[in-house]
């Protein structure tokens, strides 16, 4: 399997909120992440076919997208609905823009660039959603990265062992006692990485001093892979 | 001598446009002079040195005060001319935590504007250096917010907005002009919805007004 056959994480589902858009990469694509009125979430390819203008750069109103430059609006489909310069044409069918499937899994929004995608495994778990962490490093160093730095657990004092495991091939979990992190892997180039990660269980139990206590975790984490990265490799310029 | 408040502003620059979101957010009434910063370098003349001996804009005149220095005049204009006090808190950890994040905007943002002088008008600078400094800043501010939406908080420096905020705004909000996409900011994407739908809210050239 290659890196293009998975189904990868893009955002956090609470980064992306109701009415709003994002820019993101995946394997050098650029996508725009955008979620509607009634809350669902869309992955589109980010170009407008009229100028070449990133959607992400436009405006989300009720379940339709609009270009920034001429204000092309497009529904959930990826169909151009109306030309605001042009407010009587029946806009050709032929005006659209690609769009990629997209489900929400363990707090976070999934897409794939396959054109026979894996079926997207049903089981969702409840989730507090932690955060994005940015790497200037290949998919294959970001997993294993995930190795690089101890958890403490939080749900118990006990002392525990860290342990980290495939869930799939882009979700890894890392486990500490009763404390579950979840990392979705997003190969965003191939020297660029995204980690999304949610902490397993509910609100009660992490919101606040928890999510706190792993995002420790988190940081020294990014600390780890960047330091790693600048002793044997040469400057990272991959860095917009 | 005018009475009341005078900038001396430039439409493209991010600092008089800080002082710009600080008169509109405040809801005051000011005259603008605009001065020709590009190509003109009217700001480096002898009535503006005599104004600002540092060659830089803004400056403003309130009265008989002539201020530059932008946060000095953001903060000026909270103090003097905000009575809720809520712009510029002068209690306890509020006021050191707005302090904080205005010496940040001013002393390690000050790389921000460089990448992006260095981007529109063609300022001396290293493209590659300038664009990875500013990004690790405003990594700094995107880790700052989530750790404050883990308190539920969605402020920089207090449980409203402040003159901090205003401070730290034009870095984010402009940075695709000096190269630096929103993509990996999610927390600053969040913050700068909320930002621009304050009452007052106003754009300058490189911000959509649609978002």
């Amino acid at each position: 399997m290659r890196l293009e056959d998975f189904w990868h994480p893009v955002a956090l589902s609470q980064s992306i909120e109701p009415r709003s858009s994002a820019g993101t990469r995946l394997l050098d694509q650029e996508l725009v992440v955008w979620r509607d009125n009634s809350g669902v979430a869309h992955v589109w390819e980010d170009r407008c076919p009229h100028r070449g203008m990133k959607l992400s750069f436009g405006f989300v109103r009720g379940d339709h997208i609009a270009c920034l430059y001429h204000g092309w609006q497009y529904n959930s489909g990826g169909r151009c609905q109306y030309i605001p310069a042009h407010p009587a044409l029946d806009v050709p069918k032929t005006i659209k823009v690609p769009v990629y499937p997209a489900h929400e899994r363990h707090g976070m929004i999934w897409t794939t660039l396959s054109e026979n995608p894996a079926t997207m495994p049903e089981h969702d778990e409840m989730v507090v959603p932690l955060r994005s962490l940015y790497l200037g490093c290949a998919f294959d160093a970001a997993v294993a990265a995930l190795n690089s730095v101890r958890l403490a657990p939080f749900a118990s004092q006990a002392q525990a062992e860290t342990t980290v495991s495939g869930v799939n091939d882009t979700l890894v979990a890392v486990s500490c006692g009763q404390d579950r992190i979840l990392a979705g892997v997003q190969a965003i180039s191939k020297t660029r990485t995204a980690l999304h990660l949610s902490l397993s269980g509910p609100a009660e139990r992490y919101l606040g001093a928890g999510q706190n206590h792993f995002n420790e975790w988190a940081l020294r984490l990014r600390h780890a892979a960047e330091h790693a990265r600048a002793a044997y490799a040469t400057p990272d310029q991959d860095v917009a | 001598m005018p009475a009341g408040l005078v900038l001396y502003n430039y439409e493209l620059d991010e600092s008089c446009y800080k002082v710009r979101l600080a008169l509109s957010l405040l809801g005051l009434q000011w005259q603008a002079v605009a001065v020709d910063v590009f190509p003109g370098k009217e700001h480096l003349s002898p009535p503006f040195l005599a104004l600002n001996p540092s060659g830089r804009l803004p400056i403003l005149r309130d009265g008989d005060l002539v201020l530059h220095g932008t946060e000095a005049i953001i903060a000026h204009l909270a103090r003097a001319h905000d009575p809720t006090c809520k712009w510029l808190p002068v209690q306890g950890s509020e006021f050191a935590e707005v302090m904080r994040w205005l010496i940040f905007a001013a002393h390690d943002l000050g790389v921000t504007i460089a990448a992006r002088r260095h981007s529109l008008f063609g300022a001396s600078g290293n493209e590659q250096s300038l664009r990875a400094t500013s990004s690790l800043a405003i990594r700094i501010m995107d880790d700052h917010m989530t750790a404050r939406g883990f308190a539920q908080e969605e402020w920089f420096a207090a449980g409203h907005p402040t003159i901090a905020d205003i401070a730290l705004f034009p870095a984010f909000a402009l940075s695709r002009d000096f190269g630096i996409d929103h993509d990996e900011y999610p927390a600053l994407r969040r913050w700068a919805r909320r930002f621009r739908a304050l009452p007052g809210f106003k754009t300058m050239p490189g911000i959509p007004d649609y978002h």
